[in-house]
C-alpha cells in the first residue's frame, strides 16, 4: 500500500498494511528542527513571511522531505495568498476579517465586518480563487499520488464567528437567528464552490476545520450546534462524498456532547482528540467503533514538548493498541507540531508509528 | 419576595427587557436596591454560573444572562451610589501581554459583576504596568490575570514581580486562570488564588475578600 491507500483504508475503517501516520499542522520551527536531522542548509527558525525566497523554498522542500523520509502518509494543504497586510500588526483576509498578529501563535481575528443584519445586505462575499490552492498543487506534483492530499477548510462556525465576532454570533443566535442562518448560508456557499476547485486539483480528504469546544465543553449548546452548524457542514461532507473524497472533522476541545451529531453529519474521521479535554482514545474507540476513524491524541501539550523519546514511543504503542484494531486509527499529534515540541520527540512519534503499526494483516 | 425570585429567573433566562422592567418597578415601589441586587441579579448569575460549570448551559446562555444582569445593574447603579451601598470589592481584570484572547476573560468579568463586584476590565494584551496602575488608580483589592496560551502564561510571573516591586504589595491580591494555568503554576508564581472556571473565580474572590 502507498500512503494514500493507507489513509483511505483507515478512513473507511479497513485495516491497512500498517497504521497510517499524518501531520495535521506544523510550524516553521519544528520543520526546521526535524529537518536538520535529514538535510543541511536550513535557516534559523523564523516566521515564513519573514524569510527570503531562498529560505522559503528550502523550508517547503524540507516539509516535503520530512513526509518522504519518515513515510508520513498524508500531506496537509490550506489556502495561501488570500490575506493582505493592513499594517505591521494587522492582516486582512479576502472576506474583510482583520487579524492581529501575535508572536505567540496564529493571528487572532479581531475585526469583524458583518456584525448586524444591515451589514450583510451590503456585503459582497469573495469568490474562491484557484490561485489560492498553490500548496495543494505543489503537494500533488511532488507526491504524485503516493500520499493522501488533505485540505483544511474552515467550517461553518469558524467562518461565521470570524465575520460576526464570537460573542456577537452567540447573542444573535437568540436575538436574530435568521441573520445567523444567512451568514452561515453565505460562507457555506463559498466553501461548496471552493470544493469543486479542490476536487479538480486532486484532493483526497476534506478536513472541515471548525474549532467549537474548549477543554471544559463545547462553546455552544448541542441544540445550537444542531440548528446552526450541523446542516451546513453536512452539505460539505455530503458533497465531498459525492465527489469521491473522504471527510474529516477537526475541532479542539471536549467534543463528547456533540459526538453523536458529528457522527450523524457523516464524517469519516475525527481529529485531533485532545487528551486534556477528556478525549480518551480507548473510550472513543469503544463508543465510535466502526463509525468514525480516530486521528490524533498523541499529546502535544506535555508529552511532545517535555517528554522523552521513550515516553513518546510508549504513547504511540498504547494509542495503536487502544484504537487501531480493525482499522480506523491514524497516528497524529493532539493538535499540531507547534514551536514548543521537541523535534526528537516528533521523530520518535514517526518511528514508533511504523514500529508498532504493522499489524500482520 | 416574589420580585426577587422573578428577577433572578429573568436574569438566568437572559430576558434583559423584563429585567429592566422589574428593576424599574422595584425602584418605584421603594424596594431595597441592595436586595434587588443580591437576591435578584446576583442570585440569577450565580445560578447560571453553576449550570455553566456543570455543562447544563453554554457560553451563549451566559452571555444572554450577563446582558440581562448588566441591563438591570445599569438602572440600579445610580441608586446604589446615591444610597451609599458599599461595593463588595474592586477587581482589575485583563488578559496578559502577548495574548489576544478575550472570551474567557469576558465571561469571568460578567460572573464577577454578576456577583456584585466592581470590575475594571483592562482588556487584552495588557502590560504589567497597566495592571498595577489601574489597581492603584481604582483602589482595587484584586488583580485577575487571564491567559490562553502556555507561552503567554509565563508573563503572569512578571506581573507578580511588578506587584512585589510596587507599594501595592501588601494590599492587592492576584488571582490567575485560563486554559494552560494550573493550581501548581499559581503556587509557583506566588499568586493568591487560582480558578479553573468562571464561577469558581467568584468563589475564590469571595474567599480572598472574606465576603
Amino acid at each position: 500500500m502507498n500512503g494514500k491507500e493507507r489513509i483511505k483504508a483507515a478512513l473507511s475503517i479497513h485495516e491497512p498494511d500498517r497504521v497510517p501516520l499524518y501531520i495535521h499542522g506544523i510550524n516553521e520551527a519544528p520543520i526546521i528542527g526535524i529537518g536538520r536531522h535529514i538535510t543541511d542548509g536550513l535557516p534559523d527558525p523564523k516566521e515564513f513571511r519573514e524569510m527570503n525566497d531562498r529560505d522559503k523554498g528550502k523550508l517547503l522542500d524540507t516539509l516535503f522531505l520530512i513526509h518522504e523520509h519518515f513515510s508520513i502518509d498524508g500531506f496537509t494543504s490550506f489556502e495561501i495568498g488570500h490575506e493582505e497586510n493592513v499594517d505591521a500588526e494587522h492582516v486582512a483576509d479576502d472576506w474583510g476579517v482583520v487579524y492581529t498578529r501575535s508572536i505567540h501563535g496564529l493571528p487572532v481575528a479581531t475585526g469583524h465586518p458583518v456584525r448586524d443584519p444591515g451589514d450583510i445586505d451590503s456585503f459582497t462575499p469573495p469568490r474562491p480563487n484557484r490561485a489560492h490552492l498553490l500548496l495543494l498543487d505543489l503537494g500533488r506534483e511532488r507526491f504524485k499520488g503516493e500520499k493522501a492530499l488533505f485540505w483544511l477548510m474552515r467550517g461553518a462556525f469558524v467562518r461565521s464567528w470570524r465575520l460576526m465576532g464570537m460573542e456577537n454570533l452567540m447573542i444573535q443566535m437568540y436575538d436574530n437567528p435568521e441573520f445567523v442562518h444567512r451568514v452561515v448560508r453565505m460562507v457555506t456557499d463559498y466553501s461548496l464552490e471552493q470544493l469543486d476547485m479542490l476536487v479538480d486539483a486532486g484532493l483526497d480528504v476534506l478536513v472541515v476545520e471548525d474549532d467549537i469546544a474548549d477543554r471544559h465543553s463545547p462553546l455552544i449548546s448541542p441544540r445550537q450546534f444542531r440548528e446552526f452548524i450541523k446542516p451546513y457542514n453536512m452539505e460539505l461532507v455530503e458533497k465531498a462524498h459525492r465527489m469521491g473524497l473522504k471527510a474529516v472533522a477537526h475541532s479542539d476541545g471536549n467534543l463528547w456532547p456533540l459526538l453523536d451529531t458529528m457522527i450523524e453529519t457523516g464524517y469519516d474521521g475525527l481529529n485531533p482528540l485532545e487528551p486534556q479535554a477528556g478525549m480518551d482514545l480507548k473510550k472513543l474507540k469503544e463508543y465510535c467503533g466502526a463509525r468514525l476513524c480516530l486521528i490524533g491524541n498523541i499529546d502535544c501539550v506535555e508529552l511532545l514538548p517535555n517528554g522523552t523519546p521513550e515516553e513518546v514511543d510508549e504513547a504511540v504503542r498504547q494509542a495503536i493498541t487502544d484504537a487501531a484494531e480493525g482499522g480506523g486509527y491514524i497516528v497524529c499529534d493532539s493538535n499540531s507540531l507547534h514551536p514548543g515540541v521537541n523535534p526528537l520527540n516528533c521523530i520518535a512519534m514517526f518511528e514508533a508509528a511504523k514500529k508498532y503499526g504493522i499489524r500482520n494483516v | 419576595m416574589e420580585l426577587f425570585s422573578e428577577l433572578a429567573e429573568k436574569v438566568e433566562n437572559g430576558q434583559h427587557k423584563e429585567v429592566m422592567t422589574l428593576v424599574e418597578k422595584g425602584i418605584a415601589e421603594n424596594i431595597s436596591v441592595s436586595e434587588m441586587l443580591n437576591k435578584g441579579l446576583v442570585a440569577g448569575m450565580n445560578s447560571i454560573g453553576i449550570k455553566f460549570r456543570n455543562n447544563e448551559v453554554f457560553v451563549p446562555e451566559v452571555l444572554m444572562a450577563a446582558r440581562a444582569m448588566k441591563a438591570g445593574l445599569a438602572i440600579l447603579k445610580p441608586v446604589l451610589l446615591r444610597e451609599k451601598v458599599a461595593s463588595k470589592g474592586k477587581i482589575v481584570l485583563g488578559t496578559v501581554k502577548g495574548d489576544l484572547h478575550d472570551i474567557g476573560k469576558n465571561i469571568v468579568c460578567y460572573m464577577l459583576q454578576g456577583a456584585g463586584f466592581d470590575v475594571i476590565d483592562v482588556g487584552i494584551d495588557v502590560p504589567k504596568e497597566t495592571f498595577i496602575d489601574a489597581a492603584k488608580a481604582e483602589g482595587a483589592q484584586i488583580i485577575a490575570l487571564s491567559s490562553l496560551l502556555t507561552t503567554t502564561m509565563v508573563y503572569m510571573q512578571e506581573v507578580m514581580n511588578a506587584l512585589h516591586a510596587s507599594d501595592l504589595n501588601d494590599t492587592v491580591k492576584v488571582i490567575v486562570g485560563g486554559a494552560p494555568v494550573t493550581q501548581a503554576y499559581a503556587n509557583e508564581i506566588g499568586a493568591h488564588g487560582y480558578a479553573a472556571d468562571a464561577s469558581t473565580a467568584v468563589d475564590v474572590v469571595r474567599g480572598l475578600l472574606g465576603r
